[in-house]
């Protein structure tokens, strides 16, 4: 347990350290959402008006690209080689990848509700009646989106083609989830196609909490998620090999 | 020596190509072994199946007479590895790498500290145990990269090719730490393609090529050999056309390569032959701009045995 603590706070402080992972997940999350809150501001109606909307969508959208945080933290060319070391020594191989797993799970929740904490009272955000359901949710999402990035980096053995293809992904489910903008006023079609995106049934879970004070999609997607990190642990487990870091 | 670690019969391929076929060989206590071939020899292959980081296809190895399979955690524990690219956080501090990296091997407390501070000692880093890495030079980089390796005292260490473009100082510096190791009691597995090296620290040698252990001995009994030839290089200013068996008539000479303006004579030693080679070139008009001879190196051996240069 000494050692396996021991390689979290290292993976944790790595992240913490990267300027560039701490910026995108807090300095570009926010200025996305003043930036699109303010282009679209007037478009929306009284109890999801814009900054509301892309408050949490682009939350969800950050949340999601919270894989991108897994597999930098687990193989990236500068963190691979000293983790070689972990490989070489009696830790085992268990936490190399669950630590990741872990480190960016708690490096992404921590940054993510920091954030909120300083855009809500600005711009007149709510999370609902019970802000800890808000983060509650938050929790699972950010686990699975975590144990996604290593999951594809045990899958595809390189950082480079994993950012690619999870960057991909998230886009084209942010996209057709309506997290840019909702696809249920440009015809029935798009809203079915819409429908089918996983991250539109986020969306929706997370608004029923901030804004109509509802639980009803709070455990459907609360379940969800966790079955998802469940099984996506399982992957790793079952797909890391030590020889794909040598 | 008391044997501490043996490898037999390891067999490992990559899809269809072979990289390792039928290695055996043992490791004795306290010695250090170094393991010497070209590039893609099978040299990293066979310390990775060593790390136990790579399984192999066929084969055992065996820690103090045991698979090293059922006493995983035991053999990590004894391993201390110093991989061939740098594996350190550049922008952690001497002082932290170290620490985290101890603190794998189950260090913590005043046991760490001061397994740091030896380390520290060890690498010659001490002054600038809290400087970031990535403001060290290349040879002290190196320093620290072996130093993570032996900070928690391991009875095996295990190095592949540390000294990778590094200035001479640090060379020195590490090939002097190994034998300090060396005196130490600890066992040492070390690669390279660098001769110089070999010559200065080994206790016993095994030369790879292809996947196979070709040569295996002290360096002494490896160039026992060879050890009763000599070779001459003769740079000549314009090559007429001498042929190969002029220089066979004289007494002596084993073989000969003509490349272009060089001539490479193998002769037997104690017989003095070279004033006859250089009247057989001066009565064919050539003009001599340099002579070398060499008596058997580990080079030579290396040539001998495969036909080429270690470095080609």
């Amino acid at each position: 347990m000494r050692r396996f603590l021991s390689i979290f706070k290292m993976d944790l402080t790595n992240l913490f350290k990267s300027p560039v992972i701490v910026g995108y997940n807090t300095l570009f999350a926010a200025l996305i959402i003043l930036i699109m809150g303010f282009l679209t501001d007037g478009n929306y109606a009284d109890s999801r008006d814009a900054f509301q909307y892309y408050a949490v969508t682009m939350l969800v959208y950050g949340m999601l690209n919270g894989a991108m945080t897994a597999s930098n933290c687990f193989m990236e060319r500068d963190i691979k080689r000293p983790n070689l070391r972990i490989i070489y020594s009696p830790a085992g191989s268990f936490p190399i990848w669950f630590s990741k797993i872990l480190a960016s799970f708690v490096f992404d929740i921590v940054l993510h509700v920091l954030l909120l904490a300083v855009l809500c009272p600005i711009l007149h955000v709510t999370l609902g009646s019970n802000p800890l359901y808000f983060i509650a949710l938050m929790a699972p999402v950010e686990f699975a989106a975590a144990a996604l990035g290593t999951f594809f980096c045990c899958i595809f053995h390189c950082e480079e083609t994993t950012s690619t293809l999870l960057s991909l992904t998230v886009s084209v489910l942010c996209i057709l989830g309506g997290t840019f903008f909702s696809l249920d006023g440009l015809g029935p079609a798009l809203a079915f196609i819409s429908k089918l995106s996983p991250v539109k049934w986020l969306n929706e879970a997370f608004f029923t909490v901030a804004c109509d004070h509802s639980l009803t999609l709070f455990w459907p997607v609360f379940l969800g998620a966790t079955v998802v990190s469940v099984l996506l642990v399982l992957g790793c487990r079952l797909f890391f090999r030590t020889e794909d870091y040598l | 020596m008391e044997n501490l670690m043996s490898v037999s019969r390891l067999t490992k391929s990559f899809k269809e190509n072979k990289v390792l076929n039928d290695v055996s060989f043992d490791v004795h206590q306290g010695e250090v072994l170094c393991i010497l071939g070209p590039n893609g020899a099978g040299k990293t292959t066979t310390i990775n199946i060593l790390t136990a980081a790579l399984g192999s296809d066929v084969g055992e190895i065996t820690y103090k007479g045991r698979p090293i399979g059922r006493q995983l955690r035991v053999y990590k524990q004894a391993l201390g590895i110093v991989p061939q690219d740098l594996s350190l956080y550049e922008e952690l501090s001497a002082e932290q790498n170290l620490s985290f990296f101890a603190s794998l091997y189950g260090l913590y407390g005043s046991k760490l500290k001061n397994a740091v501070d030896g380390a520290l000692v060890f690498a010659g880093l001490d002054d600038r145990r809290r400087d970031k890495v990535k403001n060290f030079s290349g040879g002290m980089k190196r320093r620290l990269n072996i130093a993570c390796a032996i900070a928690h005292r391991p009875e095996l260490v295990i190095m592949d090719e540390p000294t990778v473009g590094i200035d001479p100082q640090s060379r020195n510096y590490i090939l002097d730490s190994i034998k300090k190791l060396r005196d130490e009691g600890m066992t040492v597995i070390y690669t390279t393609h660098y001769m110089e090296e070999v010559e200065v620290i080994s206790s016993r040698i095994i030369i790879m090529d292809h996947g196979s252990i070709i040569a295996e001995g002290t360096k002494e009994t490896l160039k026992e050999g060879i050890e009763n030839e000599k070779k001459y290089t003769i740079d000549i200013e314009e090559n007429g056309k001498i042929s190969h068996d002029e220089f066979f008539a004289v007494e002596g000479v084993k073989s000969v390569k003509i490349e272009g303006n060089t001539i490479e004579i193998t002769s037997l030693k104690g017989i003095e032959n070279l004033d006859r080679i250089i009247a057989l070139l001066s009565n064919r008009g050539e003009k001599i701009k340099n002579i070398t001879s060499e008596n058997a190196s580990l080079e030579t051996v290396f040539l001998k045995l495969t036909g080429r240069k270690l470095r080609d």
